[in-house]
Order: C-alpha cells, then sequence, then structure tokens
C-alpha cells in the first residue's frame, strides 16, 4: 500500500522489501558521481588488493538505498533525518535486502520514525540505522 | 591512554575547515538513479524542485577529516557512518560552503580494546548564509594499546 498521509501510516508497519541494484557497474557509477572513482568500489580485483573481500558498496549508497525505499513506500514523504552505522562491508554483485519498520508516528506534526537495516542474503546486518519522514497531514 | 574529556576541551565546536562546492546535474542525476530512487525531483534534471539526495550529501568531505593539530591516536580511522538532517532543497549550480567543526568525541570498550568514535559535522550553508543541511561522519579509531 503506497503511503499518502500521516493517517495512512500504522505503528509496527513493515515497508515492502526492496532490492536494489548493486551490480558492479552500478556501485561504480555511484561511486564515479560522488568523487570516489578507483579499484575499490570498481574492481573486484583492485578491491581484494587492498584487502577487501571484493568491491564494496559505499556505504552512503546504502543510505540512498535506504531512502530510495522510504519514497516508493510514501512518494508524497520528506526524508528529513537519516542516520546510518555502516557495521560490515557490503560487496558488489552480491544482493542487499532493505527492510523498514515504522517506530514512532507523531499525527499533529505528520512525522514517521522508521527503524531500516540493509542485509545480505546470509541475514548479516550491513548497514543499519534510522529515518525521520514528513508527510502531509490529513 | 587518551583524556576524551581533555579532547573534548580542546576540539569541541571549533571550525577548522570550509570548503565550496557546486553541484553537478549529472552527477545528482547518477546518484539518484543508481540508488533506486523514483521521484521526480531526484531523477529528473527538468522537474521544478529537482534537488540533491540526501545520501548525496553524505558524500560532501571537507578537505580535511580532522582538525590540523587533533592528536594521532594510533589507529586508521575507518568510517563508522553518516547521518544528515535536511532542511531545505539543495540544488544543481547553486554554490553552497560546507562548514567542519568537531561535534562530539567518545568511546566504548570492546573486546579487543577501546574505540574512539569522532563525530564531524559539516553545515551547508548558502550564499547567504542560511543552514540548508548538516551532515555528520562517524570517524571509528581503535586505539593502539600502550606498551
Amino acid at each position: 500500500m503506497s503511503i499518502e498521509n500521516i493517517l495512512d501510516v500504522e505503528f509496527g508497519t513493515e515497508l515492502p522489501v526492496f532490492e536494489p541494484d548493486t551490480t558492479l557497474a552500478n556501485v561504480g557509477a555511484f561511486a564515479r558521481a560522488v568523487g570516489w572513482g578507483g579499484s575499490r568500489f570498481e574492481s573486484h580485483e583492485g578491491a581484494r588488493k587492498e584487502g577487501f573481500p571484493g568491491a564494496l558498496v559505499p556505504g552512503i549508497m546504502g543510505m540512498g538505498f535506504l531512502v530510495s525505499a522510504i519514497h516508493r513506500w510514501a512518494p508524497t514523504g520528506t526524508v528529513e533525518h537519516i542516520d546510518g552505522v555502516f557495521r560490515a562491508p557490503m560487496i558488489a554483485d552480491t544482493p542487499a535486502i532493505i527492510s523498514a519498520v515504522v517506530t514512532d508516528i507523531d499525527e499533529d506534526e505528520g512525522l514517521v520514525e522508521l527503524d531500516m537495516t540493509v542485509k545480505n542474503t546470509k541475514d548479516e546486518t550491513r548497514v543499519f540505522g534510522t529515518a525521520r519522514l514528513r508527510l502531509p497531514k490529513a | 591512554m587518551v583524556d576524551i574529556d581533555e579532547l573534548k576541551k580542546q576540539f569541541l565546536n571549533a571550525e577548522f575547515d570550509s570548503k565550496n562546492f557546486v553541484l553537478d546535474a549529472e552527477n545528482l542525476l547518477v546518484v539518484a538513479k543508481t540508488s533506486g530512487e523514483t521521484r521526480a525531483q531526484f531523477i529528473d534534471a527538468e522537474h521544478a524542485d529537482f534537488q540533491a539526495t540526501p545520501a548525496f550529501l553524505c558524500s560532501l568531505a571537507s578537505g580535511r577529516h580532522l582538525p590540523i593539530d587533533f592528536p594521532a591516536l594510533g589507529g586508521i580511522p575507518m568510517d563508522g557512518g553518516k547521518a544528515v538532517e535536511c532542511f531545505a532543497p539543495i540544488r544543481a549550480g547553486q554554490p553552497i560552503t560546507g562548514k567542519s567543526h568537531l561535534h562530539d568525541i567518545y568511546d566504548k570498550q570492546g573486546r579487543s580494546g577501546r574505540m574512539i568514535f569522532i563525530v564531524v559535522r559539516m553545515e551547508i550553508v548558502d550564499a547567504q548564509e542560511t543552514l540548508l543541511a548538516v551532515s555528520d561522519s562517524r570517524l571509528v579509531i581503535r586505539e593502539k594499546p600502550t606498551a
């Protein structure tokens, strides 16, 4: 269900799961656009030479995935604040599963708080955080 | 062992770097689209409300990570996370300035020793000094044990 205003939101609602594009080509394009181009984010081989298990997905791209998941769920909302903790590396060309749950609602202010995670297919958390979303009042 | 209270006294809330930015529309589009963004104001440069995504703002970095006289703590700083609070849209081509200061310093004791967390806050303002966004970067340093 797409959310249009604050009265559409229920406490404890889980957002639809979002599986973003973590292919090496997509990750590399993101990295270059933020000025972080280089082997760490664009080459598995190059990243392994630096001691990583493979090319990394930038942590801030994980935050971009989280914001996109919110916008897909609530197209009229504005993400006012997002806080992400980079717990472990995300690796390009491996699936990332974005999930989120509503943890607080302020109907008077039109604000929603969300807890969010990025996990891999082994259910290991890579990034977790919180977001505050402002929605139109009814 | 570094005295956290002393570090706070010496370094918190003093601006140590200022850097000017002008965001490129093409880069804003690529970041939004590769993140899976679907909202028109992030993926359509012709949209009247076209603006940077919060994740893009997290990528803005000052010229230096820490104040020039900040003591070496022994370990290599790792990127422990980011946060951004948005107060107004930031547009492509708009001159903005990022002013950085240390917002917080704290430690946590782990099984392998003490971890020191340093929160570097960048306040992003426009040419009129209006605060547009605040971006926090958490640096994590594993303190090297003293011999």
